[in-house]
């Protein structure tokens, strides 16, 4: 018997409980290809030649970007359904952003971006999720050298703003088109000049960062210039 | 080998299981296999491993339920647990970690050949602890 018409929240919601089975299911033969590759990879099972080596790193950079695409759609499942749990602890904001610089330089210099960050002394903590608030440092920064043209620039900073710390990522980037700008955090939402960059991205991150900042009682928001480049921010109290 | 040490590993997936279970061997443990909770809790008892890695989603008994018998059991209590699961949520290792897992591991984050340093790691740690230099 066909299922009765379902409402728009009733179909939102059986799309969300299926991505959420799909993508737990897909975790673990992922995680087998994953290990399989290392091991090829690491040599355990005799030497490779180097075009061998070339192909399985490239199969390896394309399972880990499953799996990471496969933790958004579970993050954005358990926004959706409300059940994004948070840990909090005091946490350095400052810290948790100079481990993601340190973390993205590399990929930086190999896109021909200067990334720098400025820190103010003696930042206060703040009571987040450490290892979420990464995440969203982690989503604006790699964004930002991402969608930089040439030779890009990217300035991070954390600073105190009354009584907030404020975190600000600044680009010199493809900018963010006017008839985006209000687009930028839906779920899945990819601008076309993003698109036309990047192909590959799951407009996920963002929508995901905002969640997480909003949940952690802060805010997030960006000023971006079409063309000229971007400035992310989100402010987090301090407690 | 006289101090070959013994690794249970608790997993369902038959393609991890084969995995790990070679990683391991190619490393020098003797490594016992178990694919359901029952099958695992039975293993520790009977084979007293050095180590047990364990994950949670699993038929039968889930991981968590499988480490907390251990944990009250006296003979199985000082086993050294590592959880290797694809549950990744702050609240699953919490929850591992509060019923006495001595590591959390989610196996998409974690790189396998990683695998035999963690578990010398943690037999050395338990060793140390039944067994305190005295000054």
């Amino acid at each position: 018997m066909p299922d009765k018409q379902l409402t728009r929240e009733e179909t939102t919601q059986r799309i969300t409980e299926v991505t959420s089975v799909i993508s737990h299911q897909l975790k673990t033969p992922l995680a087998g290809i994953k290990s399989s590759l290392e091991i090829l990879l690491s040599g355990d099972l005799g030497e490779i030649s180097v075009k061998q080596r070339e192909y399985l790193a490239l199969a390896l950079d394309g399972s880990n970007k499953m799996i990471g695409l496969i933790k958004n759609l579970l993050d954005a499942s358990r926004i959706d359904e409300g059940r994004m749990q948070l840990t909090s602890a005091p946490t350095d904001i400052g810290a948790l952003a100079k481990t993601v610089v340190d973390d993205l330089i590399t990929f930086a210099q190999a896109k021909n971006t200067t990334l720098s960050i400025t820190l103010e002394e003696n930042l206060p903590k703040t009571s987040v999720d450490a290892v979420k608030i990464h995440e969203v440092i982690s989503n604006l920064v790699y964004n930002a050298i991402r969608y930089s043209k040439g030779k890009g620039t990217v300035v991070v900073a954390v600073r105190r703003d009354g009584h907030d710390i404020l975190f600000s990522c600044a680009d010199t980037g493809i900018g963010i088109g006017e008839g985006d700008k209000n687009k930028i955090f839906s779920k899945f939402y990819r601008s076309p000049n993003v698109s036309a960059l990047a192909p590959d991205g799951s407009g996920l991150g963002l929508y995901i960062s905002k969640a997480i900042v909003e949940k952690s009682g802060g805010k997030i928001w960006f000023e971006s210039v079409e063309g000229k480049g971007s400035t992310f921010s989100f402010s987090l109290p301090i407690q | 080998m006289a101090d070959q040490k013994k690794i249970l590993i608790i997993e369902d997936d038959k393609f991890l299981l084969k995995l790990y279970s070679d990683k391991l061997s190619r490393e020098g443990f003797l490594v016992s296999m178990a694919i359901s909770g029952e099958e695992g809790l039975g293993k520790v008892k009977q084979e007293k491993p050095d180590l047990v890695l364990l994950d949670v989603i699993l038929p039968q008994k889930n991981g968590f339920d499988i480490l907390g018998a251990l944990k009250l059991d006296p003979e199985t209590k000082d086993v050294p647990v590592v959880m290797l699961t694809n549950l990744g949520q702050e609240s699953d290792i919490k929850t591992g970690l509060d019923l006495g897992a001595a590591d959390y591991l989610v196996k998409t984050d974690f790189s396998i050949t990683k695998l035999p340093e963690v578990v010398r790691k943690h037999i050395a740690i338990h060793g140390a602890a039944k067994n305190p230099i005295s000054s």
